[in-house]
């Protein structure tokens, strides 16, 4: 900066960060599908920092205990369901879930404050969640998670399930999707005409319709056109900080509506790490064999898989950033995370303007103009989307 | 962390709009004709008629409130009118 230039270079911007939070969101996490933990087997569960034990007694009932024995420190999951209890391989105390210490065998009684921490659990619609609050307060009676109605409706298929651990990122990364529009074109091979987010409460809401991208169809592939996707509506909202149910609609050029329920959810396992997870219903459609349904879910997952490993490889390397530089056509980010802070507060702490209803809906007049002819352009150089992502190996930029 | 302050926000910022049905007062910001922000605050929400009318719609999603048609209505009116600023001009880049 000597001054001496006429023209007005803007100073260079300078990211920054505060670094990941000191502590854990307040809220309903999911820790995957019950049954994957009713096989009265106890399971390790990293999460929120610490080392967790989820086990089911002889009544079917699903427990999640702090994992470190308060006898001796043993880990109970590495230790042994008896009945309702899990006996810790060390000394064979055993624990309740409650937390209560239920039973020593070689003592004559249990000593006072034999006690360890027990989380509040709630199965819901095939699903296991964990109540998390710094506070050690119980979740409150309006907190809940809703109802997903196609669950256990024949007319639907069942969860197909996908479960990764996510290295070297905040979870943060993740919740910021929902209001990234544009790079549900550039990652996840949407192509987003419609866009609108809702924040209020303790939910935040992404209104999405979307067409069909047609340089994701190889030419000449296999399948008829009326299989292609001609166009998806979706409604996806974050119920707390951690759980978001999508119900979304695909079109098909047949006429034909496919609904289905797909679930985004993670936990974090330490400030930098987190596990994903991820579900899909879908409606069978009539005169479909259930087989070939639960195909179709699992293409469909198989589909969003591919979104995620790409958001995964961009997470791994790029930086945390509180001060992201915004476009018009961006979503509102820093609304998101004045919203998502109401998590990381405690209770009391909550502000008014972390609830208060926030909508932005964006203008996709340029984005699908642009989009409209990077997709001309692919099918022209006939490649398709996934093939102009990958640079060949050893390519450099 | 300490929330940051929108960049797009520093440029023009949101401006008070009062909703000509239910007068409701909220803060709204058109960055061009198709985009809109809108700033609801508690008092806004109890006030509007027709979030107080309106039924969930069906799924597990359907109790979010999309947004009050007389309150677009409102603020398509003060843009139009030079009422509400619209930053739609384009980039000279
Ligand atoms: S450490 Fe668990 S029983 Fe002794
Ligand atoms: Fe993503
Ligand atoms: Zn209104």
């Amino acid at each position: 900066m000597t001054g001496t230039e006429t023209t007005h270079e803007p100073e260079v911007r300078a990211i920054e960060s505060d670094g990941a939070p000191a502590r854990y969101a307040r809220g309903w996490h999911c820790l995957g599908l019950e049954k994957d933990f009713a096989d009265r087997e106890p399971h390790q569960v990293l999460a929120f920092g610490q080392k967790l034990v989820v086990f089911a007694g002889s009544d079917g009932v699903v427990h999640v205990l702090d994992a470190f024995c308060r006898h001796m420190g043993g880990d109970l999951s590495q230790g042994t369901v008896k009945g309702d209890e899990i006996a810790c391989p060390f000394h064979d105390w055993r624990w309740g879930g409650d937390g209560r210490c239920k039973q020593i065998p070689y003592a004559r009684r249990v000593p006072l404050r034999a006690r360890t921490a027990s989380w509040p659990t709630l199965v819901q619609d095939g699903m296991l969640f964990i109540w998390n609050d710094p506070e050690g307060k119980a979740p409150p009676a309006d907190v809940t998670i809703p109802r997903i109605p196609g669950v256990e409706d024949p007319e639907w298929t069942d969860w197909v399930w996908y479960t990764t651990v996510i290295e070297g990122a905040n979870c943060r990364e993740i919740v910021d999707n929902v209001v990234d529009m544009a790079h549900f074109f550039y990652v996840h091979y949407s192509f987003p005409t419609y866009f609108k987010n809702v924040f209020e409460g303790h939910t935040a809401t992404q209104f999405m319709n979307g067409v069909g991208r047609e340089d994701l169809v190889r030419p000449g592939s296999s399948g008829r056109k009326s299989q292609h996707a001609t166009g998806n509506s979706s409604v996806a909202t974050y119920h707390g900080p951690s759980f978001m149910i999508d119900d979304l609609v695909y079109h098909y050029a047949d006429g034909v509506d496919v609904p289905s329920t797909l679930i985004n959810c993670h936990y974090p396992i330490d400030g930098n790490s987190f596990v994903l997870q991820y579900g899909v219903i879908v409606k069978k459609l009539p005169g479909l064999a259930d087989e070939q349904a639960d195909a179709m879910a699992r293409k469909m997952g198989d589909f969003i898989r591919l979104g995620f490993e790409q958001d995964v490889e961009i997470w791994r390397t790029k930086a945390r950033i509180d001060n992201p530089l915004l476009c018009e056509e961006d979503g509102p980010v820093y609304q998101l995370r004045r919203w998502y802070e109401q998590f990381y507060v405690d209770a009391a702490e909550v502000q008014p303007e972390m609830t208060e209803r926030f909508e932005f809906e964006i203008d996709t007049t340029r984005p699908t103009e642009a989009w409209k002819r990077e997709v001309e352009e692919n099918i022209a150089a006939g490649r398709t989307a996934l093939s102009a992502a990958r640079k060949p190996a050893g390519q450099h930029a | 962390m300490s929330l940051r302050p929108d960049n797009r926000l520093l440029d023009a910022p949101m401006q008070p709009v009062t909703c000509d049905t239910c007068q409701g007062q909220v803060e709204v910001r058109k960055s061009s004709w198709e985009q809109t922000s809108i700033q609801w605050h508690d008092d806004a929400v109890e006030r509007c008629v027709e979030r107080r009318a309106a039924s969930p719609r069906p799924g597990p999603n359907g109790a979010t409130f999309q947004g009050c048609e007389a309150l677009r209505r409102t603020v398509a009116t003060l843009a139009v009118g030079g009422d509400l600023d619209v930053q739609s001009e384009e980039s000279d880049a």
